[in-house]
């Protein structure tokens, strides 16, 4: 079938472009100015220890020969020792990725299906109230500044109403009560990850309305359009059948573009909120100069946002049955 | 009684400089299964005539006056709801095959199916797709390509699956708006042949509208010559072709050397249309036209009986008594 097909091409497209990645961060740690054995053996460490991982990172060895070493400690999972935490950065790392995982799709997701239905609304009700509230909440939103929001949202939330938690993911008190169950922990979950949720979705959802609005109102310009009306079809179902499937095409391409836009915001969603993802591994790992853990925290990120992009092309071909066929 | 009587359809829009005056005081008739071609230059105001008969003239449009009196009902006094159902169900239309008519993103025949059930939704889905395949089978269409997606058709394919459509729900009347602009000349005879076939079986009436008077000369046993938003000849075929009375239809005859040779296109008339926001007081063809006389700038020209069922709507042919 065509769908693999074109599944397998972008899989193979993803692999060179992670490829590079790898490279371009392995050329810009060895690279840089400065000793590279500083920047991934913790000076603290013991003289032997520090031997070793110096062996184990292939340090001593010529360029070509650490680039090796590299990948291979990259598929078999050795990222080094973070200076920080003491810990190989892939025990650091690896429990954080579910975090950001739930943080950042949830965020995605929520913010490009309400993006899209609020588009789909102005669009009816253009030139209207309606219409004018939303897009300009739309620009408001979209263009705030990330972490002024958050602190508002803090602040108003948080502090002034103490609806909700404004750090971490869990609450003690939850999860070390041997009598709460699986529902109360992700209740719990659920209930952390409100603020830095809605901090977010308020900055993604504006740009989704506004493509899926304009995205709309092109789309009933279309040919098929006409015919639909000339069918006898109702006015609803012309829009929500024919056009809005058709509108939300472009919604979907600019989501996959947006992803690795989205790094910034989350990553310091994430450490405004302490939420207890990559994203605020990776703030924090940069200004304490713990590269091992910067790198990896690159990397997996890098990682993040190509199968996110993979599961989005391979939605947009699910839709678009021109791509499909 | 007839099946369609047009009276003094007058149609503008709205636009920043006025009203456009983009049909003008345009009257015909059609007989159940009978068919009537409207010829001309584009920006006639074809195409408006055939959306204010679908009820679906874009938002600036309105209908200023006349009565569309469709199986003796007028379609303009209807409510909204009600020409809603008249839409495919009694008056179905083909639009051009350039334009891409069908939805990319939803399989023909579902589309061809959603066209019966939106009329009739108690029929089913598995019903409505079991008459999808005769419809197919009825067109020269492959059953088996029913769940394919438009783009994976052909030009003459698509139109193909739109006439199959149009007749989902054997409908009384049928509007082609140059249903064959966009294809190529053998798909063109094709179409046209299949159109006329089904036409002759089902007995429906057919509007064919078109820049190309061949066309019609092929497929209608009336004709209705139009500029700049008026009718300015109507008649049977034969009268229309064998003594055309308005110099305008003389213009256009002339620019197709022999109607039954070789088809040539359109070779525009010299001069430009008038502006249809501030029409002319008389002849709106009276600045192309090669018999004008003085009088025809001032006197509203009016229509001729040059036969039965033959009328022109010119100065000349008024005076001269041809
Ligand atoms: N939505 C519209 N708004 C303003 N003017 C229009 C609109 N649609 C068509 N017209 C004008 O009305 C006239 C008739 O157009 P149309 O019916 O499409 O002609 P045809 O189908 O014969 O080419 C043209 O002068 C065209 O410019
Ligand atoms: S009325 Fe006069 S100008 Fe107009 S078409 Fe007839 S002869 Fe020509
Ligand atoms: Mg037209």
């Amino acid at each position: 079938m065509e769908l693999r097909r074109y599944i397998l091409k972008r899989l193979v497209q993803i692999t060179i472009i992670f490829f590079v990645i790898l490279t371009v961060l392995f050329l810009l740690f060895r690279l840089a100015p400065g000793d590279p054995v500083s920047r991934m053996v913790d000076p603290d460490m013991t003289p032997e220890d520090a031997e070793q991982l110096i062996h184990q990172l292939g340090l001593d060895k010529p360029l070509g020969i650490q680039y090796l070493v590299y990948l291979k400690n990259f598929f078999t999972g050795h990222f080094g020792i973070s200076f920080h935490y003491g810990e190989p950065v892939v025990d650091v790392i690896w429990n954080r990725l579910p975090n950001t995982i739930l943080l950042f799709t949830t965020s995605i997701i929520l913010s490009a299906l309400v993006g899209i239905f609020l588009g789909k609304i102005a669009s009816w009700h253009k030139g209207e109230k309606t219409d004018s509230v939303m897009t300009i909440g739309a620009l408001v939103t979209h263009t705030l500044f990330l972490p002024w929001l958050a602190l508002i949202l803090i602040w108003v939330f948080g502090y002034k109403l103490g609806w909700f938690p404004i750090n971490g993911m869990i609450s003690e008190e939850v999860w070390l009560d041997p009598d709460a169950g699986f529902i109360a922990k992700g209740l719990d979950i659920g209930y952390h990850m409100i603020l830095p949720l809605t901090t977010l979705f308020l900055i993604h959802f504006g740009a989704y309305l506004l493509i899926m609005r304009s995205s709309m109102l092109e789309t009933l310009k279309e040919d098929y359009i006409l015919t639909a009306r000339a069918k006898g079809l109702e006015e609803k179902d012309i829009r929500d059948r024919h056009a809005a499937p058709n509108a939300a095409l472009p919604v979907v391409t600019s989501v996959g573009l947006s992803l690795a836009f989205s790094i910034n915001g989350g990553a310091l969603t994430e450490t405004v909120f302490t939420w207890p993802g990559i994203g605020r591994e990776l703030v924090f790992s940069v200004s304490q100069n713990d590269y091992p853990l910067a790198q990896a925290s690159f990397l997996l990120i890098a990682i993040v946002v190509l199968i996110s992009n993979l599961v989005v092309d391979v939605l947009y071909a699910y839709l678009d049955p021109r791509i499909r066929y | 009684m007839a099946l369609l009587e047009v009276e003094d359809l007058c149609i503008d829009y709205k636009t920043k400089n006025g009203y456009l005056k983009a049909v003008d005081g345009v009257s015909f008739s059609l007989e159940r299964g009978a068919s009537l071609g409207f010829v001309g230059e584009s920006g006639c105001g074809k195409t408006t005539i055939g959306m204010g008969l679908m009820g679906m003239l874009p938002p600036n449009g309105v209908v200023r006056r006349g009565r569309i009196l469709f199986e003796g009902e007028d379609l303009l006094r209807v409510s909204a709801e009600e020409m809603r159902r008249v839409r495919w169900r009694k008056i179905a239309m083909i639009f051009q095959a350039a334009m891409n008519a069908l939805n990319p993103v939803q399989r023909v025949g579902e589309q061809v199916a959603e066209a019966m059930l939106v009329h009739n939704p108690s029929l089913g889905k598995e019903k409505a797709l079991k008459a999808v395949e005769e419809l197919f089978e009825l067109v020269g269409l492959q059953t088996d390509r029913i769940r394919d997606y438009p783009h994976q058709y052909s030009g003459g394919m698509k139109q193909r699956a739109i006439i199959a459509m149009s007749l989902a729900c054997r409908p009384s009347l049928i509007i082609a708006d140059e249903p064959t602009t966009a294809l190529d000349v053998i798909v063109q005879d094709q179409i046209l042949a299949e159109i006329r076939a089904l036409q002759k079986e089902f007995n429906i009436g057919i509007i064919f509208i078109s820049h190309d008077i061949s066309i019609v000369a092929d497929m209608c046993h009336d004709i209705g010559i139009m500029y700049a938003g008026q009718l300015v000849e109507y008649g049977p075929r034969e009268d229309v072709f064998d003594s055309p009375a308005h110099p305008y239809t003389r213009a256009l005859l002339s620019s197709f050397p022999t109607l039954t040779g070789k088809r040539t296109d359109l070779v525009p008339i010299a001069g430009e249309t008038p502006d249809l926001v501030h029409p002319p007081e008389g002849c709106r063809f009276y600045d192309r036209c090669q018999e004008q006389i003085p009088a025809c700038r001032e006197k509203v020209s009016r229509w001729v009986a040059i036969s039965p069922g033959h009328k022109a709507l010119c100065c000349r042919c008024e005076m001269d008594g041809r």
